[in-house]
């Protein structure tokens, strides 16, 4: 058995303190192995980037509470380091890439500078070996003149160029493991497209393993083989997205695919779309969260809490499944 | 609505060779664009960041000053109006944005954000204002008691309702939404969507849709135009333009749309790097440096607009393609 290459077990993340605190991240736990992408989706506040952040222990440290047996990296635990240690595992065994990459870089650093920065680091502290290695990673995501994009600073370069360039400065360590945070979701459909092919080469390539987050379930169907459905804090749904996209067991999963818009030679009768809102986290029912918004709910749902079997690779919490 | 109607109406809306540019006319942000939005029908917009897509809507709305060409809304010149023709146009034409809570404003609860165009287009009277307020937050689908709430108490899809309510209370024949949807969830675009639908059936107006998103324009658009660098490359009804794309642009936009398969690029250079560098360049077809089926004439001579001849039921539609592809075969395409 393979050791996966990140394993979160009962993660739950708090915001605020006391009787005011919110659960915002509830009992999260899942693996992904060496080379394997893994999609997380859900919409807007169910989770996704408090759980990412957790993972990488940015929380800041006052106003929120962190809870979790334990986060592990190719087998160690990084979930008690101290913020010393936790400097030398973040960017060589586990990188982040963000969603707006405009803000992420710094705008007063070359390209250049920001991805030799990572390498000397944690990898090699010689000067020119650095430069080669960043050269190296450009090209690596695409860039035919890495060169000129390495005299660039953030704000010379497009949106796709950046994000592109943001990828380079994750991949150059080789890291473990990424967190790609809806690393398309500013651009458009031909950057898009570029992106996660570039994304998936390297990969596959360096067989890293990629927690991929994103609220479209299309591209987490083009760009893992694995997808973890989220709400409210809950990991309600996990399968393969193939899976997923032929029968769907929550109906809270199913809901979101219906409201995928088609194309198609005809056009597409009425969209479905969920009904009801998504509950204010803190002001949650009781039970399974979905089940006021369901039409396959019965009384057991809002009585008690569907769980889902913690570190399997498929499963669905819900006591009525499709 | 049958496609014999379509032909012989005037269009509520029409584009004349439009041409808008920036920075001292250095960039040319549309260029010479011919476009057509009938009555109660939704024209769709599309093309990637950069295309020219907003400036069109900001040129119609004057919000920024057309270069040359003409703008007829129910056959009067736009651009020739005095401020006061145009205040009358404008409570005619309305502008949904993109980001809900930047467009509306956070010191005025909805009730107030609701009530300033009525008043600044002196329509109706107080009780009268109050009562058109509930009707149009109805019709989006929210209730009065939001009136008093401002824009940060509430989430990004009734943010975007509260927009829309403020575009619909002036009573507009033409609605622009200026990719009203691509900052919402999935979920919450179809709700949206779906709205939008349910509003033009119900009254009727016509839509301007502007989008990146090929699949949201299928689910909404009667007609689509396709833009690139600030040309129109491709025009056609909804169903010819999805069952046969005809330019090469066309074609790519629906690969990078197609969401079963992994990432895929379709071939022609989709490099960013060139398509930076290319920016200076005067190619004669804006789109030659990225397409795969280029030839030497692409980049001798700028393609003429050519439609595209149907034998079979969507013939009466016309679909035009700005592509050399089409110089020979123009009557032959089926």
């Amino acid at each position: 058995m393979t050791v996966p290459a990140l394993r979160v077990s009962g993660l739950s993340v708090w915001i605020g303190s006391g009787a005011d605190s919110i659960q915002v991240v509830d009992g999260v736990s899942f693996d992904i192995d060496p080379g394997e992408a893994t999609g997380l989706v859900g919409e807007s506040g169910c989770g996704k980037t408090m759980t990412a952040m957790a993972i990488l222990g940015l929380l800041p440290s006052t106003g929120v509470r962190v809870s979790c047996d334990h986060i592990e990296i190719n087998g160690r635990d990084v979930s008690r380091l101290n913020t010393a240690q936790r400097r030398k595992v973040l960017g060589r065994d586990i990188a982040m890439i963000f969603q707006q990459p405009a803000t992420a870089l710094d705008p007063v650093f070359t390209m250049g500078q920001q991805i030799s920065a990572v390498y000397r680091r944690h990898a090699d502290g010689n000067q020119r070996r650095a430069h080669e290695a960043m050269l190296a990673s450009l090209e690596s995501v695409g860039f035919e003149r890495p060169e000129e994009i390495a005299q660039a600073y953030p704000h010379e370069l497009s949106g796709g160029m950046r994000q592109l360039s943001m990828i380079a400065m994750a991949m150059v360590c080789k890291p473990a493991v990424i967190i790609a945070d809806e690393p398309t979701t500013a651009l458009d459909s031909s950057t898009r497209a570029l992106i996660l092919h570039q994304l998936q080469q390297l990969q596959a390539l360096h067989g890293t393993a990629m927690l991929f987050i994103s609220h479209d379930l299309g591209v987490v169907r083009q760009s893992c083989r694995n997808v973890m459905v989220m709400y409210c804090g809950r990991l309600i749904e996990k399968t393969d997205c193939q899976n997923l996209f032929s029968h769907a067991r929550h109906p809270y999963s199913a809901g979101l695919l219906s409201c995928i818009p088609q194309l198609g030679a005809t056009r597409p009768g009425r969209i479905s779309s969920i009904p009801g809102q998504v509950p204010a986290l803190a002001d949650l029912p009781s039970g399974c969260h979905f089940a006021a918004r369901c039409n396959r709910s019965e009384p057991r749902c809002s009585e008690s809490t569907p769980v889902l079997d913690a570190q399997d690779k498929k499963g669905v919490a819900c006591f009525r499944p499709l | 609505m049958s496609n014999s109607s379509l032909q012989t109406k005037p269009p509520m809306l029409e584009l004349q060779d439009l041409s808008v540019s920036f920075d001292r006319q250095r960039q040319l942000a549309v260029d010479r664009v011919n476009l057509s939005i009938q009555e109660g029908l939704t024209l769709g917009l599309v093309g990637s960041s950069g295309a020219g897509k907003s400036s069109i809507a900001r040129a119609i709305m004057r919000l920024h000053d057309a270069d040359s060409g003409k703008i007829l809304f129910r056959g009067e010149d736009i651009l020739r109006m005095d401020p006061r023709e145009m205040k009358a146009v404008r409570q005619r034409i309305q502008l949904v944005f993109q980001d809900p809570l930047a467009s509306l404003s956070p010191r005025r609860s909805v009730g107030q954000t609701l009530l300033e165009p009525l008043q600044h287009f002196a329509l109706g009277d107080t009780l009268s204002r109050q009562e058109k307020i509930r009707h149009t937050l109805h019709t989006v689908g929210l209730d009065h008691d939001v009136l008093r709430r401002y824009p940060h108490q509430f989430s990004a899809g009734q943010q975007q309702r509260i927009a829309i309510a403020r575009a619909l209370v002036t009573d507009p024949d033409l609605l622009i939404a200026d990719e009203a949807v691509a900052s919402l969830d999935v979920s919450i675009q179809a709700q949206i969507l779906e709205l939008i639908l349910d509003l033009q059936k119900d009254l009727g107006i016509a839509l301007l849709f502007i989008s990146h998103d090929l699949a949201v324009i299928r689910q909404i658009a009667d007609e689509v135009a396709i833009m690139y660098r600030g040309q129109l490359l491709e025009q056609s009804s909804a169903d010819a333009f999805f069952s046969g794309p005809a330019h090469p642009y066309s074609r790519a936009l629906l690969t990078f749309a197609s969401s079963a398969e992994p990432p895929r690029l379709p071939d022609g250079n989709w490099n960013l790097e060139q398509a930076r560098s290319a920016m200076e360049v005067n190619a004669s077809c804006v789109f030659a440096h990225k397409c795969a089926e280029k030839m030497p004439v692409c980049e001798q001579l700028e393609p003429r607009s050519h439609r595209i001849q149907y034998r079979d039921e969507r013939a009466m539609e016309p679909h035009c393609v700005k592509c050399h592809l089409y110089d020979e075969a123009t009557g032959n395409e089926n």
